[in-house]
């Protein structure tokens, strides 16, 4: 037997143990690595693929250029749900709405990258990389964050996100339709694996969440026909994720992505894609907040939820909006000071767009990344400086937290 | 090129192929193997496959159906009858289309040619997961990107862009000149009717991408003299308004509509160009012979068949190729197979999903009945299971197409799921193969000490089956 293969499987077993130790009526537990770190804390990055339109996401209601600056956008279906009294929630945000109303989210608007540009693809780079420029780092901000306290983090989809890539562990989870292959098989394919360490790696981390946890084995087959990265099975990614958060080893972080976003077309159709995707939004998150209930977790979560850039504040040629620059992000979780906007608003007037196009970016992105790991998962904020967001050290750090 | 004949026949049938049973496929000379396979793709097999009219006359025919049936069966609305209906046929083209694609890849004794069909379909990505490309895909692979993979770029560039699932897949049929005559009536009847203009200017979307994802290539954009900037996206926009989709009215050649069409000049990139349609020609021209778009081209080349990281030499040498022949790709495949970096023995790349379930189709001599209809949902090898595996054909996320890197296959749960799958395929094939003798025939001496060893030790006929698709030297290439 391969010499490696063989202590690695100690370790899981003595990992195993630990969280049957901890909770003998668990049914989910990561057998891995030792448990995180002792505060239990959990966060969730929910990546939005495409560029959420942040405007109707958010609408800034009561500013007085909304209505004559965004035309057909600025008619809902229903009317909007107040937020204060400027700002709004689209019709569809109905439960994001209860749960800003009990102090649960707030939103983060007008709030950006360092990247300026309106390519999605070099955005979600520098959103998920945690750099000031596209591939200035070929690693993810939170797997990088995580690797200084050995935390692990799963992935709810079939491949790893820039934004986990790093030095540490990543687990990774979808939906199958087929049969789990035999435990000889695998173990022989370990020793198969003894001079590909890219293909051993990843054999290795499955095998722990498949074989040492009992994992659930109903499958949602179905829900992923559509490929990774699909917008409609977010719903059971997010109550999956709340399994995985929810176990006392389980992982300290967890990413969710969903697509959809790049709404050029058809936007202002209150029955349209991103009305639906608003929904299938909202209904996630609910579940990942009903999810995380029962066992307390929600109280020690912080979810946040952003996108790789805005769009453009006016309405183009198809009744959709191009790529912009200024966008909305959402926290979430049991544990953050919710209740508001946060928001150094710079209007809507031609004049105070980015561009005379997009609506300004006021609040860096990353200073609301950089609070959350540091007063959540208590990540220094020199290694935030110089490992997790390079170069970010003067930049306003947004405090979201209880205090 | 050191490498024995038999390596550099096993780096051929795999790297630049889709895999072989024996390597007596490839003959005595490798490198002319994959020469002689430089042309058009392969006429794609399979039934009730759309030519691009016929999908477009089919497309325009289920809108009509869309509105209602006579006689919806209980509980359903005519509506919803007849959506359904709509649904279940425009399922059926996605089926015949797949099954198409995954037949001829199997069955077709130019892999080579076929493995460049594949790169191009992905780099002009059109995808299922957008609505609006339904019933299109398949045709626009089989007519813009089959025939044009070893022309010139030009060809290819302006067959993709003018296609009607281009033009629909990134917006563009409804993108119309802000000055155009569309536009104005719609301004005319919107104050006649104190409503709001359906229609009033520019999609960029087409533009971009264009741009970034087929041409100059977003990392042209960046950096102290970007090739371009927004200010080309809006210009070149405004020559593509006009190309669109038609259903009734717009010849279908051409697919251009004056009407929507932004009157006068553009100047993008420094030059400036006439009004009208042939504009676009006159753009995708200067584009496709832009220095940026040979590096972009050779990189991405490079990238598919050498390594995720590919050596700047090779690129250096296929962009300088690229540009001395004119955009002509005939000279590049040839660089590329002469050059020595792409025959090292070492497989820098992992296979996608397609490409491992295809190459194994081969390798196992399945009967290409594992991609009729009949057997979608059962047979481990359709379309569906590739989607499980991750990759469901011709339905890639976005624009940008699938990664081409490996780190963006080896998450834990991919590589789980291609245990599965081997798994499951090894089982139903049982002891009717013996894994040791096709290892030795398909993957020569590629075939590696490790592997051979579990090969031998295995369990069982289907287990020694299931390692050697799961072997590292046949998940790579």
């Amino acid at each position: 037997m391969n010499p490696s293969f063989n202590s690695t499987r100690r370790r899981m077993l003595a990992g195993a143990l630990g969280a049957a130790a901890l909770s003998p009526v668990s049914t989910l537990s990561f057998a891995g690595t030792a448990a995180g770190p002792a505060n239990g804390n959990r966060f969730v990055f929910v990546i939005l693929r495409g560029g959420l339109d942040g405007l109707s996401a958010v609408p800034a209601v009561g500013d007085p250029e909304f209505a004559g600056a965004r035309g057909q956008l600025a008619q809902f279906g229903s009317a909007p749900l107040a937020l204060d009294n400027t700002f709004a929630l689209h019709p569809n945000l109905a439960q994001l709405h209860a749960m800003y109303g009990r102090g649960e989210m707030a939103v983060v608007h007008a709030v950006g990258l360092p990247y300026r540009d309106r390519s999605h693809f070099d955005a979600q780079q520098v959103l998920e990389s945690g750099g000031a420029r596209p591939y200035e780092l070929t690693t993810g901000w939170l797997g990088r964050a995580l690797a200084r306290s050995g935390s692990k983090s799963l992935a709810l989809n079939t491949a790893v996100p820039l934004v986990l890539r790093g030095p540490g562990v990543v687990d990774t989870w979808a939906p199958s339709t087929l049969p789990d292959p035999g435990a000889d098989l695998v173990a022989r394919l370990g020793r198969m694996y003894a001079n590909d360490p890219a293909l051993a790696t990843a054999l290795e981390r499955a095998k722990a969440l498949h074989f040492d946890n009992m994992m659930p084995t109903e499958t949602a087959g179905d829900a992923m026909k559509s490929g990774p990265r699909a917008g409609g099975n977010f719903t059971v990614l997010a109550s999956r994720a709340a399994e995985f958060l929810a176990a006392p080893n389980g992982p300290q972080a967890a990413v969710l992505e969903v697509s959809g976003w790049d709404t050029h077309a058809n936007q202002a159709n209150p029955n349209g894609p991103l009305a639906n995707y608003l929904r299938q939004l909202d209904t996630g998150l609910a579940a990942l907040r009903d999810g995380l209930t029962p066992s307390g977790t929600w109280n020690r979560t912080v979810v946040v939820v952003a996108t790789e850039f805005g769009r453009e504040v006016a309405i183009n040629g198809t009744l959709g909006t191009d790529h912009g620059t200024g966008a909305a992000a959402f926290v979430l979780g049991g544990a953050i000071k919710g209740g508001r906007v946060i928001a150094d608003w710079p209007g809507l007037a031609k004049r105070d767009r980015n561009e005379g196009r997009d609506l300004k970016i006021t609040t860096d992105l990353r200073g609301v990344l950089k609070g959350v790991l540091s007063d959540h998962l208590q990540v220094a904020m020199q290694t935030l400086n110089n490992e997790v967001f390079p170069g970010s050290g003067s930049l306003k750090t947004v405090s979201l937290l209880k205090a | 090129m050191s490498n024995s004949a038999s390596m550099s026949a096993a780096i051929a049938a795999h790297r630049f192929g889709l895999g072989e049973a024996s390597l007596d496929a490839v003959g005595a000379d490798p490198q002319q193997w994959l020469a002689a396979q430089i042309g058009p793709a392969d006429a794609p097999r399979g039934d009730a496959l759309l030519n691009t009219a016929q999908a477009l006359a089919f497309v325009a025919a289920e809108r009509e159906q869309r509105r209602a049936v006579k006689n919806p069966p209980e509980g359903m609305t005519a509506e919803q009858a007849a959506a359904q209906a709509v649904g279940a046929r425009y399922r059926e083209v996605a089926v015949a289309d797949a099954r198409s694609r995954l037949l001829t890849a199997a069955t077709t004794t130019r892999p080579f040619a076929e493995r460049l069909q594949w790169f191009w379909a992905n780099h002009f990505t059109v995808s299922l997961a957008k609505g609006s490309t339904r019933g299109l895909v398949g045709a626009f692979e089989r007519d813009a990107i089959r025939p044009n993979i070893a022309g010139s770029f030009e060809q290819l560039l302006l067959a993709s862009t003018t296609h009607p699932a281009m033009l629909r897949y990134l917006d563009n049929f409804q993108s119309a000149g802000p000055h155009s005559q569309i536009v104005g009536r719609a301004a005319r009847r919107a104050a006649r009717t104190d409503e709001s203009p359906r229609l009033t200017g520019l999609n960029e979307n087409l533009a971009r991408e264009v741009l970034e994802l087929h041409t100059l290539g977003a990392e042209s954009a960046r950096g102290p003299n970007p090739a371009y900037a927004q200010a080309d996206v809006t210009q070149f926009a405004r020559v593509l308004t006009g190309w669109r989709v038609g259903y009734q009215d717009v010849d279908p050649a051409r697919n251009f509509d004056p009407a929507w069409h932004d009157p006068g000049t553009k100047t993008l990139l420094g030059k400036t160009y006439p009004q009208g349609p042939d504009a676009l020609r006159m753009v995708l021209h200067d584009l496709a012979l832009h220095p940026a778009t040979a590096r972009f081209v050779a990189t991405k080349l490079a990238r598919h068949f050498v390594a995720d990281d590919p050596p700047p030499a090779l690129v250096d040498r296929l962009a300088a190729t690229y540009l001395r022949g004119g955009a002509q790709l005939a000279p590049v495949y040839r660089e590329l197979i002469a050059s020595p970096e792409a025959w090292s023995p070492q497989a820098m790349k992992l296979k996608t999903p397609e490409e491992f379930v295809i190459s194994s189709v081969r390798v196992l001599r399945l009967n290409p009945r594992v991609f009729d209809r009949a057997d979608a949902k059962s047979a481990a090898q359709s379309a569906a299971s590739i989607a499980t595996l991750g990759q469901r054909p011709q339905a890639a996320p976005s624009p940008a197409g699938w990664s081409d890197r490996a780190e963006d296959w080896l998450g834990p749960d991919a590589v789980w799921k291609r245990v599965e799958w081997s798994t499951r395929t090894a089982d139903r094939l049982g002891t009717s193969i013996d894994a040791r003798a096709l290892a030795a025939q398909s993957l020569g001496p590629l075939l590696s000490v490790d592997t051979r060893t579990q090969l031998d030790r295995a369990a069982d006929g289907s287990q020694a089956l299931a390692l050697l698709l799961m072997a590292p030297e046949f998940q790579r290439r």
